[in-house]
């Protein structure tokens, strides 16, 4: 070879470099090495690191605090993404068609999606305040009593739930409103035209046609509970007794606060793993049932 | 949906004003909240407008932090991160969308594995690697563990897709370089898209809290969100300073509204496009 073809032949993998070197140090890397440490035995001051094979996903598997942390992310998932998809679609099926001054309903609906999760979680432990919060007002105005929003560990997922929906359900209204502007409207018609009546034509004809947006905001929801760290952090910190604890703040706890390396990477493979096995997932359903137009 | 549309325009029109009120009331709570003072604050009902507004109460939780410092903090370090993304997506989608070369699978399939990875996983080995490299409590740190996005290379690579051969083609025929084709006939081309990943990945930099709390101790680094965080718990989140901390907020939140103002039909448009571009 020349030398200008080995420099043609190393131009395409000059290209990627700059995007790969910190994507293997940043995501590769971390991963492979997150996937060794989950098989030792450290706490982050020592230097050495004792090799256990699987005996942290043995200690994960028998400690009830684990059960208890995927029992609360289950129910931080289906709590949070189902409201967001129906609530989202609802929304966006009233709000489609001609409607003026529309423009300024997505803005309302769609600001607390912008804003940083920490600064609204703050406003909101203001409204959940006990005494004299607005939600607890709202509540006893109504003959209702008071709830302890984030110190009743019966009422505290519930309540960081009720941010989370408050701050995506815009987010997922959007999505919906533009599959539904694509949805053609002679199909619509022509199910009239047989006599389908309006439930009809949406349970055959709207749903499976924005199937593909509603797969999409299934996996992206899900994906962002597993990852829900920042209003947790400031709502209730995980408790009251591990109430509102899910995998991902286990994990933080067990490595951030208590250096059990060791463990909290299996926590962290546990949830990679719940992660791909959702993508991969969703990807074979898309390939099968979704109608792509 | 006629079932909707029967129900008449004046229906709908009530339905959505309160519910983007609604939506849009714990904002005006935040506001207001930061105008009051303790005693004010702290009074059951409350008040839906304070008595008098005391607007020093901004000025004075400004001082009382540097939130200055915080703010420039969180807006440099997002600007720089939107730049670098923006170049290297751009080169890493060219390589793959209009060149050939033999890894091209091997790195499509990495970055495709990438997406299926949650970030915050990975964070206590992502500290190690950083530990490693001497980048921790440094704006490098900050800067460059978020320089590359799986997001943004799909974003444009789906936008590259759509970009005809024959310009590039033409492009080569002119002896043009890659480089001069890539930011010369092919950004211009896809502009609104980049347009997109710049404001998303300044709106989601500006707002990241966990990763970079971890990485940085040096309270002179602290990003917006950790620096609010941790005024919230000094300031007595059980203590006296409520207003404070509301007014603190206020204008944490003020330059996202503002660019979300400016920048609304972008940031829409977005939702299709990243919808788009899950697609693969």
């Amino acid at each position: 070879m020349t030398r200008s073809k080995v420099i043609n032949g190393l131009k395409p993998v000059l290209f990627t470099l700059p995007a790969m070197i910190p994507f293997i140090l940043f995501w590769l890397a971390p991963l492979l090495y997150v996937l060794y440490l989950s098989l030792t035995e450290w706490d982050f001051m020592s230097p050495d690191k004792t090799f256990v094979g699987l005996q942290n996903y043995a200690d994960l598997f028998s400690n009830p605090a684990f059960y208890k942390a995927l029992r609360v992310t289950v129910l931080f998932c289906a709590g949070s993404v189902l409201p967001v998809i129906s609530i989202g679609l609802g929304l966006a099926l009233l709000m489609n068609g001609k409607l003026g001054g529309s423009a300024l309903y997505q803005a309302l609906l769609f600001s607390p999606w912008v804003t940083p999760t920490v600064a609204v979680s703050i406003v909101w432990s203001w409204i959940y305040e006990p005494d004299v919060g607005l939600a607890n007002t709202v509540l006893n105005s109504l003959g209702l009593e008071s709830i302890g929003w984030l110190q009743d560990p019966k009422w505290a997922l519930i309540g960081v739930l009720l941010v989370t929906i408050w701050k995506s359900v815009g987010w997922a209204m959007i999505f919906y409103l533009v599959a539904l502007r694509n949805v053609p409207s002679d199909l619509l018609e022509a199910g009239e035209l047989d006599g389908a009546s309006a439930l009809q034509k949406f349970f055959r004809i709207t749903l499976p046609l924005i199937s593909p947006t509603t797969l999409f905001l299934f996996v992206v929801q899900i994906i962002q509970a597993l990852q829900a760290y920042d209003q947790i952090n400031v709502l209730t910190q995980g408790g009251p007794s591990g109430s509102t604890r899910t995998l991902l703040y286990l994990y933080y706890q067990s490595a951030f606060e208590s250096f059990q390396i060791g463990e909290a990477s299996a926590v962290a493979v546990v949830l990679v793993f719940i992660c791909m096995l959702l993508s991969v997932f969703s990807l074979g359903v898309s390939k099968r049932t979704t109608h792509y137009q | 949906m006629r079932i909707f549309t029967r129900l008449g325009q004046p229906v709908r029109h009530l339905f959505f004003a309160v519910l983007a009120l609604l939506m849009a009331f714990p904002f005006y709570w935040m506001v207001t909240s930061a105008l009051k003072t303790n005693d004010e604050i702290w009074r059951s009902p409350p008040t839906l407008w304070p008595e008098v507004p005391l607007w020093g109460n901004f000025a004075a939780a400004w001082n009382e932090a540097p939130f200055a410092r915080y703010m420039g903090n969180s807006i440099f370090v997002a600007t720089a991160i939107v730049v670098l993304q923006i170049i290297n997506s751009g080169m890493m989608a060219y390589a793959l969308t209009h060149m050939k070369f033999r890894l091209k699978g091997v790195f499509a399939g990495v970055i495709l594995f990438g997406y299926m990875v949650p970030a915050t996983a990975v964070y206590l080995p992502g500290y190690l690697v950083l530990s490693e490299l001497h980048l921790l409590n440094s704006y490098g740190g900050l800067i460059l563990s978020n320089c590359v996005s799986v997001f943004a290379i799909f974003l444009v690579r789906q936008a590259f897709l759509q970009v005809s051969h024959e310009l590039v083609e033409a492009g080569e025929v002119d002896g043009a370089s890659h480089m001069r084709i890539l930011w010369t006939v092919l950004v211009p081309v896809t502009r609104s898209s980049f347009a997109v990943l710049a404001l998303i990945t300044f709106i989601e930099q500006y707002n990241n809290y966990f990763w970079p709390m971890l990485i940085t101790k040096d309270p002179a680094l602290q990003l917006v969100s950790a620096g609010l965080r941790s005024f919230f718990v000094e300031g007595g989140a059980y203590g006296l300073k409520w207003p404070l901390i509301m007014a603190a907020s206020s204008f944490t939140i003020a330059p996202l509204l503002l660019v979300f103002l400016l920048a609304q039909k972008t940031i829409m448009q977005s939702v299709n496009m990243t919808a788009g571009s899950s697609k693969g």
